[in-house]
């Protein structure tokens, strides 16, 4: 290297560029050393507490191990019971459900009620409907599951509403019922949601330029074709971020789900968070657990990446 | 293209990163877990004299017992100057959640409080207890009371074995009632299973909710087995279950016609609409408010009822399916072991002889935590306020502890019987989801598959 430098200024123009890049390489080299160096403190706690307990549950999945005493190989035995097993992939298929309740419903009211409250100029209201919406944001989600399990129970609000309005014969235990227990878990995942997505497509309607809304009222264009226009495509970053958060929250989903019914009735409302837990608290099943949560991160992956790769598209 | 081929190479340099990254972790990783196979053993080798020298022990206890092993504690310390007891608490769910690390880990305390024993025997978390029963005398008192402590070395069969827990008294199901209540249906305290049916039907004619049960709070599950004992007429198949022993099956007519009748009563609307999501906490104060007959739960719930209301609500075991057949409970130590890895044993074990034998000790457990002291066969009588719930519970330990009536739970047999098959299980068979041959053989299949792959 030190003799091509030396050689350079009697190169032929021609290869020029080709020696700079060479001539640059050795500075690069050490930039991108240096960067490493700059990132290793952040690589090194990423590495100790994501890499590293991520590889070893995918280790401890290969094995029969209660979490304490000696363990022995399983090979991929903890795998084929995640797929056999009705009690695990049907916590699975829970979780699928959860996605319509956590994602699909208030991603669609999110974006209905921010292109409302876009409309809304009053900054008044609009604040405080913001307020309001986003409020179940900041409460603990454990207390609030506690407040709708007695608003659930068949003397809470749920069924004294139904009573007042005259639907007295559609009362429920609503959670102790195997048809309603899903839905009404669902529905606390929809209240928290809802304003988280309400804000995020807010700051992104604000984003978009509004004298792209004034040309299309120009044109003629009616609310539909502004919103298919205009709003849907200057929102798909902020859609994506609301639907990849809440479809993790969905299949992660155990707050929720531990405090109001921890699985039941039956197993109508377990969830892989859940059965993780249990498989490694209660049953000591500790292989199990790992094998189920690999199987959860590679299912959150197969839905988000593709998601991710959406936003990004033009 | 430049900015591109930056972007491509930073990206080659963190894909390399994060793969030496990951290369590293499993290295680390990437030998089998578990302990390794020289794990201490099991039989105490620390002396069993407390000495003369001070010292602090610690016990660790569910958050809703500090207070009683607070004053147990104090009580202690008054007898054994030398030795300071410092009580500390966790929420009931989260210490079994974490027992089998806290045992593991490096500050363990001298007694801790188990729901049972799980892998903690198998896994050589635990003392052996034989040389404290020896030097304290345990082994001249009644013994059924140390059955369900008792397991082999191996873990995998109890009610045999050495000795790895004892506890201030014993848990006991049964059936509390609202006195008024039962007086308004006209019937006395039920004395046969018949009896019992008849006043849930009189109280459902007279829209009074006749039984307070629970799945989430166990109680399906605990009524199944009360069933089971009466059908069969026999504690044994159960109790042989219950500890595991080779062979063991409840697949058998008795559970599968207790199933029935749990689920018939369900049909018949005895039971709460929201027996499938009633928490325990909230299901005793729906009974304290005094609006249901009856509430199947255990001597845990005692203090609390007499609190709502002394002399108002009456406790009684389980009818028999025929006058003079088995008045059967549910009963086990509430468990304290000492952790193999505990630094002051020998004191531990004293003041764990100390709280089965000091009168004073014995009454509050009573009084505080609802628990029916065990302890020699001549211990002075407790003193209970007259018509209590806590005195329908102590006197129907002392019966039922006579007739060798008393069971281990079903939901102890395995670490996760409980949560994977019985909760659920049962939660199904009311709900007309599961029919009661299928809970039979799913309870005895699970049961199987749990023993196997410990």
């Amino acid at each position: 290297l030190t003799s091509s430098s030396t050689r350079a200024p009697t190169a032929a123009p021609a290869a020029e560029p080709a020696l700079r890049a060479r001539r640059r390489q050795p500075r690069r080299r050490a930039a991108s050393w240096l960067t490493l160096l700059w990132a290793l403190p952040a690589l090194t706690v990423y590495g100790v507490f994501v890499l590293y307990p991520l590889v070893e549950t995918v280790v401890y999945s290969f094995y029969n191990w209660d979490g304490i005493g000696a363990a022995s190989p399983a090979g991929l035995s903890n795998y084929q019971r995640v797929f056999t097993q009705s009690a695990l992939y049907s916590s699975i298929l829970n979780s699928f459900v959860l996605i319509v309740f956590f994602t699909v419903i208030p991603v669609l009211l999110g974006l209905v009620s921010a292109v409302l409250m876009r409309e809304i100029r009053g900054r008044g209201t609009g604040g405080l409907i913001r307020t309001l919406l986003f409020l179940p944001q900041v409460i603990p989600l454990a207390g609030a599951a506690i407040a709708w399990t007695w608003m659930y129970s068949p003397n809470g609000v749920v069924n004294q509403a139904l009573r007042a309005v005259g639907l007295g014969s559609d009362q429920h235990a609503w959670l102790g019922d195997f048809s309603t227990a899903l839905p009404a878990v669902g529905i606390i995942g929809t209240w928290v949601l809802t304003g988280f997505c309400t804000v995020l497509l807010l700051v992104g309607l604000a984003k978009i330029d509004q004298s792209l809304f004034e040309a299309a009222r120009i044109d003629g264009a009616g609310r539909w074709a502004e919103f298919r226009a205009i709003t849907l495509p200057g929102l798909r970053r902020e859609l994506v971020v609301c639907t990849t958060v809440t479809i993790i929250s969905a299949l992660a989903s155990f707050d929720v789900v531990y405090i109001a019914t921890q699985g039941g009735p039956g197993y109508s409302t377990m969830v892989p968070g859940l059965e993780i837990y249990q498989l490694t608290f209660i049953k000591q099943q500790v292989g199990q657990a790992s094998a189920l949560a690999v199987v959860l991160v590679a299912l959150v992956l197969a839905i988000i990446v593709p998601i991710q790769r959406l936003g990004r598209e033009r | 293209m430049l900015p591109e081929t930056r972007r491509s190479r930073r990206r080659t340099t963190l894909a390399g990163v994060a793969g030496l990254s990951v290369a590293s972790a499993a290295l680390l990783a990437a030998c089998a877990p578990g302990a390794p196979s020289s794990s201490p053993s099991s039989s105490t080798s620390a002396g069993t004299s407390v000495g003369s020298g001070k010292a602090t022990i610690t016990v660790e206890e569910a958050s809703i017992d500090v207070p009683l092993f607070q004053k147990l504690a104090s009580l202690f310390e008054a007898k054994y100057p030398n030795i300071k007891v410092k009580v500390v608490g966790q929420d009931f769910n989260t210490l079994q959640t974490n027992v089998p690390r806290i045992l593991a880990g490096s500050n363990v305390p001298d007694i801790i409080r188990l729901g049972a024993f799980g892998n903690t025997v198998a896994d050589k978390q635990l003392a052996n207890l034989d040389p404290y029963a020896a030097k304290y005398g345990w082994n001249s008192w009644p013994q059924a009371q140390f059955e369900s402590t008792r397991s082999n070395a191996k873990g995998t069969e109890r009610g045999t074995g050495s000795l790895y827990g004892v506890g201030p008294g014993f848990g006991l199901t049964g059936i509390y009632y609202n006195r008024a209540l039962l007086k308004r249906i006209g019937a006395g305290v039920p004395a046969t299973l018949a009896a019992l049916e008849a006043d849930m039907a009189k109280a459902k004619a007279k829209h009074i909710p006749p039984m307070i049960i629970s799945g989430p709070a166990q109680t399906l599950a605990f009524t199944a087995q009360n069933l089971e004992v009466d059908y069969a007429n026999s504690v044994t198949p159960v109790q042989n279950w219950n500890y595991d022993k080779p062979g063991a099956s409840i697949n058998s007519p008795a559970f599968v016609k207790a199933a029935a009748t749990l689920q018939t009563w369900a049909k018949d609307g005895y039971f709460p609409t929201d027996v499938n999501s009633l928490q325990e906490s909230d299901a005793v104060t729906q009974f304290d408010s005094g609006h249901s007959l009856f509430y199947v739960s255990g001597n845990w719930d005692a203090p609390a009822i007499d609190k709502a209301g002394l002399g108002k609500f009456g406790f009684f075991g389980f009818p028999p399916a025929t006058a003079g057949g088995i008045t059967d409970a549910m009963s086990a130590a509430d468990l304290q072991v000492i952790p193999i890895k505990a630094a002051h044993p020998a004191q531990a074990a004293a003041f764990l002889n100390f709280i089965q034998t000091d009168q004073a000790a014995r009454q509050d457990s009573l009084n505080m935590g609802g628990y029916v002291p065990g302890g020699p066969a001549n211990a002075a009588r407790l003193s209970t306020p007259n018509g209590s719930a806590v005195s329908g519970t102590v006197a129907f330990f002392a019966q039922a502890t006579a007739r060798n009536e008393l069971t281990e739970f079903m939901v102890n047999a395995t670490s996760s019987i409980s949560a994977s098959t019985l909760v659920p299980g049962t939660e199904l068979l009311i709900g007309g989801r599961l029919s009661p041959s299928s809970l039979a053989s799913k309870v005895q299949s699970d049961y199987v598959s749990q023993l196997a792959s410990r």
